[in-house]
Parts: C-alpha cells; structure tokens; sequence
C-alpha cells in the first residue's frame, strides 16, 4: 500500500486518486455480476438458487461504482480548495515577513485591508473545507458498510455453487472469489482513503 | 531590498529595487523597476516568489499597495512574474500588461483577481495618469514574445533581458566601466539571445529613441553615453551561441 502522504494537499488529491482507481475495479464486479448471470442462464434449473444472487452482485456494483464517483468529486473539489487554502495560508505568511520587514513605513497600513481580506478568504475557505472533509467521511463510511456485505454474499455464492451441477461447479466459485476479491480491492482504497482524511483534518 | 529613485519630476517617478541583502544565494539577482504617477504606480518585472515579501516591503515604503494599479511582464520567465499567484492576493485593483504570447502560460503562475492586458507583437502604449509610457517590441531578445518599457519624458528604457549582466552581489547600481562591465554581459546575451536579425532590428529601432538610462532586468543600468557604447557594442555581437561552438 502507498505510503500515507503528511501534506494536505497531496493527501486530498491522493484521495481522489484513489477513489478514481476504486470507480474502475467497481465496474469490473458489474463485469462479474453480467458473466454470472449469463452463467445462470446456461446452467438453468441447476444453478437456480444463484440467480437472486447475481442481483445482489449488481446492486453492490451499482452502489459501489456510483459511491466511488460521488467520493471521487468530493475529494477532487477538497483538492482544489486545499491548493486555494495553501494559497492564501502561504500570502498571509509573506504578509507577515513584510509587516516584520517593513515595520514603521510609511504606507504599511495600506495592507491592512488585503491582509483582513485574505484572512477572511483563508476562514471561508477553511470553513467550507471542514464541511467537506465531513461529507467525505460519511461517504467512505457508507461505501465501506456497503463492502461488508460482500463477505456474505461471497458465502451465499459458495453455498449455492457447491448446489450446481458439476459442471458449473468452478465457474460459479470463481464469481464468488472475484466478488470477494474485488470487494477487498475497494475496500483497501477505502481504508487508505480514511487514513488520508486523518491529514486533511 | 535597496530602493534607488532614478528619476523623479512633477507628475512622475521611477524607483529601481534590488540588491537584495537577503536573497537566497542560487537565485539570479533582479532589477525591479516602478513608475509612480499621481493616482497610479506600475511594477514592472516584479520577479519571483523568492522576492515577493522583500519587494512588497520595499514597495510600501514609497507608495501604498493600492496605488499599484499596473504590473508589466517583459515576458514569461519565473525570475519575473512567478510571484503573481501573491501580487494577486495582495492587489485589489490591478492588471498585468504582459505579451499576448504569453497570457496561457503566465496564468499557470495564479491569476484570480488581477486582469491580464495581452500587449500586441507591435506594441503599444499606456497612461499612467497624464503619463506616456511605451511598450517597444523586443521579441527574440531572449524571449518569442518580449516587450521594453520606454518613457519619452524620462528618458528612460526599461529594456528587460536586453543589458544583463551576471556579477558578484553588492555590485554597484550603475556602470561605471563600460569596458569592464562588457565581461560580465557577454556570455548572457550569446547564449540568451537567439537571434540575430532580431537583435540588429532592435539595436535599429531604439537607435531613434531619446535614451538618457537604459535599465536592465540583471546587472547594472547605463547612463548617458554608456546607453550608445551599449548598442554599438551588442550591434556587433554574434548571438545564439553556446561555447562560441554553435
């Protein structure tokens, strides 16, 4: 796994990164989800019981690609205001080097009011970044509650292949590795993720 | 960050900054330049991030910050415009006059608030309240899209790149020995310049100019008949080399 970044800003665009690469591995369990299903269709009476199954597969696909998108924006947009707010922190440090440097000029109350300015921007900024760091988080928490259920649905898979014929035997399990495997691979994008907000805040 | 005033009449000024105590050593040392008139000033070349608070600091001293109404980018290079991502926070009212050739890529440097002028290949010319400034072409030299600042009333040709020389710091403000000064120019311009059908067309143009000072972006400023001795000596200069080899 990469390493944890310490600076902020690298850390929201990691996240989007992540995310990024997490919509893509998500639309590879709808692959997964339409193989079995045109494997249920092949298999017919003896593979009945994984028909139900395949539905599953495609709703945890579904919400998994659509959550990964939403986390994905939200961490792009975090990225850029994390830029704006490194932007403004960094002009309030310079403006600081010159009320020390310039200290008893003539006109140095002229800064004032761009220094209250960008001050006031950086808390704005500030602000609305929390708020999206917490909508952040409670999306990862929600994609990862979602990645649970794919223990269970890998369980059920197993079940209901080892009920197949013989001949559908293999195909049927490999769904229900690739689901689980799938899932961990997300799963693991998540968790750093999680850990990147930790910098953010 | 010294400020030295250059020239100073009733309805306008130019101060040079430089030599900067403070700066970090592997940076190339610059020349700022403003022109202040009664209700406006204008940066010109205003230089890097590096530089920012040391100009910012220097320039409070002599006029407040929302005088500064105009900045001018002779052209794109880091050493004289990446500090505008901060010159945009720091003014409220203000817009850059850089070649057009340049607008996509000065941008990159941060440009939210501050308005960009695309100056024209040709040229052109701005007010600074009752004050004629003119932007004479200097493409080429180094830069493919390059301007000069030129002051009729003043004298004064604020010529960029064209001039540099690369010396020790704490150097004086001024040539002082022509001759001993053209050590410190030659490889900058041969290597810097590329051209030099553009560099002859300039040395031709600004032949016509009243020049009393011609200012440099590095180095030192030429006064009086050391501005001649500096375009009959860059005249027959060979450019766009590299070791004298290419």
């Amino acid at each position: 796994m990469s390493e944890v970044s310490s600076n902020y800003f690298v850390a929201a665009a990691t996240i989007a990164a992540k995310l990024d690469y997490a919509t893509k591995v998500a639309q590879r369990l709808s692959l997964t989800a339409s193989n079995a299903r045109a494997l249920t269709l092949r298999a017919g009476q003896s593979a009945a019981g994984f028909r139900p199954l395949t539905d599953a597969i495609h709703r945890l696909s579904d919400i998994t690609v659509s959550s990964s998108k939403k986390i994905n924006a939200i961490a792009a947009v975090l990225s850029s205001m994390a830029v704006e707010k490194y932007r403004a922190d960094s002009a309030l440090a310079y403006f600081d080097a010159v009320y020390l440097q310039a200290e008893g000029s003539k006109y140095i109350g002229s800064l004032s009011d761009v220094y209250e300015r960008t001050k006031v921007k950086q808390k704005e900024l500030m602000v609305q970044y929390q708020k999206k760091i917490q909508q952040l988080t409670q999306e990862l928490e929600a994609v990862e509650g979602e990645l649970r259920s794919a223990v269970v649905l890998k369980v059920l898979c197993q079940i209901e292949a080892s009920q197949a014929g013989l001949a559908y035997q293999d195909a049927l399990n490999n769904v229900a590795e690739n689901v689980e495997s799938i899932a961990e691979t997300i799963k693991e994008q998540i968790v750093f993720s999680r850990q990147q907000v930790a910098i953010l805040q | 960050m010294k400020a030295e005033k250059l020239y100073e009449n009733d309805d306008h000024a130019w101060i040079v900054f430089g030599r900067d105590e403070d700066k970090p050593d592997l940076i190339i040392d610059t020349n700022q330049y403003m022109v202040t008139s009664k209700n406006n000033a204008m940066l010109m070349d205003p230089g890097g991030i590096e530089l920012f608070s040391a100009m910012l600091s220097a320039v409070i001293k002599e006029v407040p910050a929302q005088k500064i109404t105009h900045l001018f980018a002779s052209h794109q290079d880091p050493d004289i415009i990446s500090s505008l991502g901060l010159w945009d926070l720091a003014l409220t009212n203000a817009t850059l006059h850089a070649p057009w050739l340049w607008e996509g890529f000065i941008r990159h440097f941060g440009m939210q608030n501050i308005k960009y002028d695309g100056i024209p290949d040709e040229g052109g010319r701005l007010m600074l309240d009752d004050v004629g400034l003119e932007f004479i072409p200097a493409h080429y030299l180094h830069s493919s899209g390059n301007h000069n600042v030129y002051d009729p009333k003043a004298k004064i040709l604020m010529s960029g790149d064209i001039g540099a020389a690369l010396e020790e710091p704490g150097g004086s403000l001024f040539v002082e020995n022509f001759d001993e000064h053209v050590g410190k120019m030659k490889m900058f311009h041969q290597r810097w310049m590329p051209s030099n059908r553009a560099k002859n067309d300039w040395v031709r143009r600004v032949r016509e100019l009243d020049i009393e000072m011609m200012c440099p972006q590095h180095g030192r400023i030429f006064r009086g008949k050391d501005v001649k001795r500096f375009l009959d000596w860059f005249e027959s200069l060979e450019v766009g080399l590299t070791k004298g080899k290419f």
